[in-house]
């Protein structure tokens, strides 16, 4: 298109194909700024649900630790629990250990009682000896009484005792030898019963405190490992909950793009009115006229010094800025 | 920004009474609210941080209590004015919840 011929469209422009144009434009600023509400809308309805469902995921966690904390509280009262019955089992160990030495002394001492036995055994033969040097005794004294005709009528009174209580003492002799050999009997088959069960056993026992010592050992590793697993995830989860409030502060961001987004609606609203103005103030042939470019530089102006007040909010570090981001007066 | 802002204080273990902007903030404070600490925006509809900044100084009792405004806003003379008001500090968003809770035992030891 030539000069002459912008030009001429631009003669051929009447007031109202300025005014259609301006209407359209406003209409698609309308339609902008029902976006742009709309985006904000959306960003903030988005936002409030991250920030619902951080909380959730916050609580989630918290409450793992709040119960990994009572976990790990409990489990270190049953490690004392389980380590203090292991003490009472150490000591049953060590008293189980030294039954073998108790057992072979208590056998060695019914070893003995069997030797006494039989030292009574041989008591008993001397008993009978003796019964029946009585009987001898006593047949000789029958004897000697008859020889003494009725004089010795007493004293045959007296051998016939001396027989009976020669009789009596081998009877009675005869059964305590019965009676001892029977408990010699039941005694060495006691002994020779005890050895043959026990000595099996005893090595299943001389172990018992070491079994035991080794079961504390690993309930001591077994304990520590899961304290340290519950320390793990405890850790884990408190920065989970930091990292979670990091990411509550970030959401903040929605709000700056509030802003934003209301900072450019508030420019485009002032330089419409600007239009508006302008059109009428040509129509008018208004005086101030010639005031519209510096009016629509100050619009321009007041939006980039706004702008301008809000750049330290931006994701990416932005030059020139000198104001702290935080500061304490 | 105030549901973010509350659920960043609440899981750093803080209670908050929350306002949606400075008038109602006034409202809850003349009622009888005595916070630790006030964290205020500066934009915001009925009444702006600036304005609420040196009416809250202005009630009996709170003329310690720390004043921390959260804006978007990092214009100077704002800064100032906050200050000259007696704003505590001034925080440029987005505040990290590290951050945030880092600022607040500094100026409420013990927090």
């Amino acid at each position: 298109m030539t000069v002459a011929k912008l030009d001429e469209a631009i003669d051929s422009l009447s007031i109202d194909s300025v005014g259609a144009m301006l209407d359209t434009h406003l209409q698609l600023d309308e339609a902008i700024d029902t976006r742009l509400q709309a985006v904000m809308a959306d960003t903030e309805s988005s936002a409030a649900a991250i920030i619902q469902q951080m909380r959730q995921l916050y609580d989630a966690a918290r409450n793992l630790v709040q119960i990994l904390s009572g976990t790990s509280v409990k489990s270190e009262g049953m490690g004392a629990d389980i380590l203090a019955s292991m003490s009472g089992l150490v000591e049953i160990g060590a008293f189980i250990e030294k039954l073998p030495t108790t057992m072979k002394r208590d056998l060695e001492s019914v070893k003995q009682v069997a030797d006494e036995i039989t030292t009574l055994s041989e008591l008993v033969g001397e008993i009978q000896t003796i019964s029946l040097q009585s009987h001898m005794l006593a047949i000789n004294a029958a004897i000697q009484a008859s020889h003494a005709g009725s004089s010795g009528a007493a004293f045959q009174v007296v051998a016939k005792e001396m027989h009976a209580l020669a009789s009596n003492t081998k009877d009675v002799a005869t059964r305590i030898n019965k009676g001892l050999t029977r408990a010699r009997h039941v005694v060495e088959h006691g002994i020779a019963t005890s050895i043959t069960d026990s000595s099996s056993r005893l090595d299943v026992v001389s172990h018992a405190s070491k079994s035991i010592e080794k079961l504390r050992d690993s309930l001591g590793y077994m304990s520590e490992h899961y304290q340290a697993r519950i320390a793990t995830v405890t850790r884990h989860n408190e920065a989970l909950a930091r990292d979670i409030a990091e990411v509550l502060g970030q959401i903040q961001y929605q709000d700056v793009v509030r802003q934003a987004i209301e900072r450019i609606r508030t420019a485009i609203t002032a330089r419409n009115d600007f239009l508006q103005g302008a059109v009428e103030a040509a129509i008018n042939r208004d005086a101030h006229f010639g005031t519209l470019p510096a009016q629509l530089e100050m619009i321009f102006s007041d939006f980039v010094t706004e702008e301008d007040h809000h750049r330290h909010s931006a994701l990416v570090a932005v030059e020139g800025g000198s104001e702290p981001r935080i500061e304490l007066f | 920004m105030l549901m973010s802002l509350q659920n960043s204080l609440e899981i750093a273990g803080f209670n908050v009474l929350s306002a949606s902007d400075g008038a109602v903030a006034m409202k809850k404070l003349e009622g009888g609210a005595k916070p630790d600490l006030i964290i205020t925006d500066i934009n915001m509809p009925n009444m702006g941080g600036i304005e609420f900044i040196g009416k809250a100084r202005g009630l009996p009792g709170f003329r310690f209590i720390p004043i921390l405004a959260l804006t978007t806003e990092s214009q100077q003379a704002k800064r100032d004015e906050a200050k000259k008001l007696g704003a505590t500090g001034w925080l440029l968003k987005p505040v990290g919840g590290a951050d945030l809770s880092k600022i607040i035992r500094q100026v409420l030891p013990g927090a």
